[in-house]
């Protein structure tokens, strides 16, 4: 029988694109600068590491929970979505998970 | 405006992009391509140094492919650190300090107590991520299975119809059952050899564990996951050893 192993190939680095938006050490001090200061950016990059088509292509999933929050409350704001054209692309996702978003609700408070 | 650098609210005349923090000789040396292909360099304050490029505005773009690119190179620099100074204290993607060197500088001093404790906590240790789903449904042995089973054989259509309906939920239930038992059988095996240990809720998964481990217990770690792995129908994914993301603090 095979010995279980962990393993760090390509595939596996998928996982580690999203801890890398929503974990990691973070800095509160008047000189550091984050994603988190603009709420816009977090979502963006979010988005992007778990639109679908990257999804599809890389094998992620998208984050659940608090996160798909954030993307329709983001993708609901209007000004943007005029002249940013990408947010387009992420209220129809948020739309679209919407149903499975309520299959969540417990792990909503997770982060 | 270059292509994907905006958002003037985040523009800054000078600031360093920052990777992770490590303990370090003060002479030792480390050169990278980070972000962007920006020269990734190492600013020591007395045994604690950060890993930084230059930078002026936050990463910011359009284009997906880019973010994915950015990420890897983030990851990659960070990975590099780790081989050659052990675990670093690995920063979110796109944290910048606004200033120069000896604002780092500044700033690492002013961190120096926990960045210090922090980086001892984790010293030795990695993050390892354990996946565990099902690939396909095992035979379910029950007794009311087999009850509603000859039922269905001896019912018109309308009374089987609601059977099955039954039956499938009855199978629903075992399954969760099983799965339940899996996953607090593996936490049970994994929990001892983390020094943290975060158990995340993915209804697509049997479990799904983060754990804070020693690089010796790797191994260990594996032998545990072995009878795991064995079960029908089960596939476990095991993954690492990371920079600590999961487990890093806020400072």
């Amino acid at each position: 029988m095979d010995e279980t192993r962990p393993t760090r190939r390509q595939s596996d680095l998928a996982d580690m694109l999203e801890l890398l938006l929503d974990k990691g050490v973070v800095i509160n001090a008047d000189i550091a600068v984050t994603v988190g200061e603009t709420e816009l950016l977090g979502v963006k990059l979010r988005a992007a590491v778990a639109s679908f088509e990257t999804a599809a292509k890389y094998g992620m999933e998208f984050p659940d929970g608090t996160d798909m929050e954030r993307v329709e409350r983001a993708a609901g704001v209007e000004e943007i979505e005029s002249d940013r054209p990408e947010l387009d692309e992420l209220e129809i996702e948020a739309a679209a998970s919407e149903g499975e978003s309520e299959e969540n609700d417990e792990e909503a408070g997770h982060r | 405006m270059s292509l994907g650098r905006s958002d003037k609210s985040t523009d800054f005349e000078t600031g360093r992009y920052l990777y992770c923090v490590v303990r370090s000789d003060d002479q030792a040396e480390f050169e990278a391509d980070g972000v962007e292909d920006e020269p990734v360099y190492l600013v020591h304050s007395d045994g604690l140094a950060a890993v930084v490029h230059h930078c002026e505005s936050l990463y910011d773009a359009d284009d997906m492919e880019r973010v994915r690119e950015w990420l890897l190179d983030h990851q990659a620099v960070v990975d590099s650190v780790g081989e050659q100074f052990g675990t670093p204290l690995p920063f979110r993607f796109d944290t910048i300090l606004t200033g120069d060197d000896e604002a780092v500088r500044g700033w690492l001093d002013e961190s120096r107590e926990d960045l210090e404790a922090y980086l001892t906590e984790f010293a030795g240790h990695w993050e390892y991520r354990v996946e565990i789903t099902r690939t396909d449904d095992p035979e379910l042995e029950d007794e009311r299975l087999a009850e509603l089973d000859a039922e269905i054989e001896n019912a018109d259509d309308g009374t089987a119809f609601l059977l099955e309906k039954q039956r499938a939920r009855r199978e629903t239930d075992l399954h969760r059952a099983r799965d339940d038992e899996i996953a607090a059988d593996a936490r049970e095996r994994l929990e001892p050899l983390s020094s943290e240990f975060e158990q995340a809720t993915d209804p697509d998964e049997v479990a799904s564990f983060s754990l804070l481990a020693h690089e010796d217990d790797e191994t260990a770690i594996g032998d545990e996951l072995d009878p795991v792995a064995a079960r029908d129908g089960i596939e476990v994914k095991f993954t690492g050893p990371w920079p600590p993301y999961s487990f890093a603090p806020e400072l």
